[in-house]
């Protein structure tokens, strides 16, 4: 059986009409049957004008990462009935994914050429109503539907009939349309199922004298000239990455030629290049860049081939040195290949290497991790470090449907962590290495604060997870809501920083005095703290407070959750069920369990919504 | 056909856009016979001849072409030599 990957991957892609052939070989190949794919998505595309080519484009995109993907395509300037007829196929279709590509010509109509034909106050009431209209279609769509939409903002037009004096008009006709782009964005800043696509960005980006080739647009109805399709296409993965949970989450870096210019060892201190210089900018510039994107959340390490203490020097010393040693969360700087310290670093940080983006601006190294380490993201580099900015900013890996306060942190964390692991190294046992860590375990009722990411721990926590049952945010909420149902947030923090809000419990009421844990799960960054056990100390010192008799954990093994499996277990747990579907196991509530003695426990009580 | 570079990046270009073999391309390839060949290829096929022999083509010169002789008639207009 081939992956869909390999069969892309034999092929160089230079033209639209290659996606087109790719395509048709990737449907012969699933047709025969020869093709391994695991989930596939469903995405519908409606729109105002044709939108040929870019199913057979974004199929071959996403089978990059192995993302079977399967189509609705809407029918020509249908999208309005499409969306507000609930029995229409697009509903049949269940999508997890609608994009709605509506453009300007289409939505201005002859307003495109004569905006001036109204009065001011007139083109006012008229964005309301495009707005209006717009949302009316997405929210329509999103009430039957719990599919992510992505809304296509409006090209903003670069001609006006007035001219030099287009912006002197009392309410101007690219004014209006940049006022209805304004109004989409402010309407959905906080609904977290529509995602406002800022199509005019794209068109700027591509060139707006370019995107619309006339000769197209008269003979096909086609707004965007299909060249550009494969780059419109590029942009949509990143909502289907984001979705399929496929996103990056660490940047490796090499450090000679790549974060500066030169060699430490050949060149020393004084020569690489590095500043405010013209050898120097791109390499500080591509630094800054790096650092964004770890101040929201991405992680940073480094593997290179240098001395240690050489490259240790430029770190902490060089005066225009933007990333420091406390941004990277490990390093591993030695004469060893590149793809075992690969290997070893993301054993360190406890991340799996396909979530690796790998940047060395030697192409033996990056052929090598290709070849061994397929999983690993290796990034093109260009010979000249003036693209390196260009190329980080162009990459759409790291994208997400939303970004938590904690994922701002998280780049900072996993960094703390490294200071914890040397403090281990050091400390030869390790009750006394937590003794060391100062550890603080907050334990409060989930809050409309925190929703959003307890519902993401539950979605995205796999190994330390007790049943893997994951949900929504609407269900937190209506958890929240209920007499039945408790859910705690843990919040665990040491002497060398936060680890924020790490862990959720839910507990779920059967009847009166007996309680189930519905979900227990940690995030992997803190397990093998005592945090586990403190969690569970608690929860065994409530229920024994509010008189309940049966206290159950619950057990649904996965690939992924054995080192949970084996934890009510060895915690001194009795099993009392066991079948395909879960392992219950009791706890004797007659008995406490004793809290570990160097963690500080704060519980944040709030108040009760009713006992059971 | 004679073996000039025009010639061959037209044929490797048509074999590519619709998905046939290179040969079994011919002057008298068209629409007609040639399922692949529909109105969304034909545009496809318009913008990669533009991009790759770096001409414009004018609306006309596009909804005159009826088969692969058309396209070279259009091309040796614009100076692109096919030997």
């Amino acid at each position: 059986m081939k992956k869909l990957s390999d069969i892309i991957f034999s092929r160089s892609i230079s033209q639209v009409s290659d996606y087109f052939s790719l395509n048709r070989e990737i449907e012969k190949a699933l047709d025969h049957n020869e093709l391994e794919t695991g989930k596939s998505i469903n995405i519908a595309l409606v729109s105002s004008s044709t939108i040929n080519g870019i199913k057979e484009t974004l199929l071959v995109q996403c089978g990059e990462f192995d993302i079977l993907t399967k189509y609705y395509i809407g029918g020509y300037n249908q999208y309005a009935q499409e969306l507000l007829n609930t029995g229409s196929d697009l509903y049949e279709f269940i999508p997890d994914l609608l994009i709605i590509f509506v453009d300007t010509r289409a939505v201005a109509g002859d307003l495109f050429f004569m905006p001036y034909e109204i009065s001011s106050d007139d083109r006012r009431f008229w964005i309301d109503e495009k707005v209006n209209e717009l949302c009316t279609l997405a929210l329509a769509f999103t009430e039957k539907s719990s599919a992510k939409v992505v809304l296509h903002n409006l090209e903003e037009p670069v001609y006006s009939p007035m001219g030099l004096v287009e912006n002197k008009q009392e309410l101007g006709f690219i004014e209006s349309i940049k006022l209805i782009n304004k109004g989409l964005t402010d309407r959905f800043k906080k609904n977290n199922q529509i995602f406002v696509f800022d199509y005019n960005a794209f068109c700027s980006r591509m060139g707006k004298q370019n995107v619309l080739d006339y000769k197209m647009y008269y003979l096909g109805d086609i707004k965007l000239n299909p060249k550009y399709i494969p780059n419109l296409c590029r942009e949509y993965t990143g909502y289907i990455r984001a979705f399929a949970g496929l996103t990056k989450k660490c940047i490796v870096l090499d450090l000679d030629n790549t974060l500066w210019g030169g060699v430490i060892g050949e060149d020393g201190l004084e020569g690489i290049r590095l500043g405010p210089t013209p050898e120097g900018r791109p390499f500080m510039e591509f630094q800054k860049c790096l650092l964004s994107l770890f101040k929201r959340g991405i992680i940073l390490a480094v593997n290179s081939k240098n001395n240690p203490e050489e490259a240790l020097e430029v770190i902490r010393t060089h005066p225009h040195m933007i990333l420091q040693e406390s941004h990277f969360a490990a390093m591993r700087m030695n004469w060893d290949d590149k793809v075992a310290n690969m290997k070893a670093l993301a054993q360190e940080i406890n991340i799996g290497v396909d979530s690796i983006v790998f940047f060395d601006d030697d192409r033996v190294n990056r052929e090598m991790m290709r070849e061994f380490l397929p999983e690993v993201t290796v990034v093109e580099m260009p010979e000249d470090p003036s693209l390196y900015c260009k190329i980080l900013m162009d990459l759409n890996c790291f994208q997400s449907m939303s970004i938590t306060e904690e994922d701002k942190k998280k780049g900072k964390m996993y960094a703390e962590e490294k200071t914890r692991r040397r403090m281990a190294q050091s400390a030869t046992d390790l009750t006394e290495y937590l003794r060391q860590l100062h550890l603080t375990v907050s334990i409060e009722e989930v809050k409309t604060l925190t929703i959003p990411r307890v519902s993401q721990l539950t979605q995205k926590t796999n190994q330390f997870n007790m049943t893997t049952r994951r949900y929504t945010e609407e269900s937190i909420r209506e958890f929240m809501k209920s007499d039945r149902y408790r859910v705690l947030s843990i919040h665990v923090s040491d002497k060398f920083g936060d680890n924020g809000l790490t862990g959720v419990v839910i507990i779920r009421k059967e009847k009166r005095g007996v309680w189930y844990v519905d979900t227990f799960l940690l995030s992997c960054r803190i397990i093998g703290r005592k945090i586990e056990e403190t969690v569970l100390a608690y929860l065994v010192s409530e229920a024994r407070k509010q008189d309940v008799h049966l206290l159950c954990g619950e057990v649904i093994p996965s690939k992924k959750n054995k080192p949970a499996g084996q934890f009510y277990e060895k915690s001194g747990f009795v099993r009392i069920k066991h079948d395909d579907e879960a392992d219950v196991w009791e706890w004797d509530l007659t008995k406490e369990y004793p809290f570990p003695d160097f963690i500080e426990v704060k519980i944040k009580e709030q108040p009760e919504k009713g006992q059971m | 056909m004679a073996e000039n570079e025009n010639i061959l990046m037209l044929l490797t270009l048509l074999s590519r856009v619709l998905d046939i073999d290179i040969n079994v391309i011919s002057d008298e390839t068209s629409p007609e016979n040639t399922e692949t060949w529909d109105s969304f290829n034909a545009l496809v096929m318009v913008s990669e001849l533009e991009n790759t022999f770096n001409v414009h083509f004018t609306m006309d010169e596009v909804v005159s072409v009826n088969c692969v002789r058309d396209i070279k008639g259009a091309l040796k207009r614009h100076g692109i030599d096919f030997g």
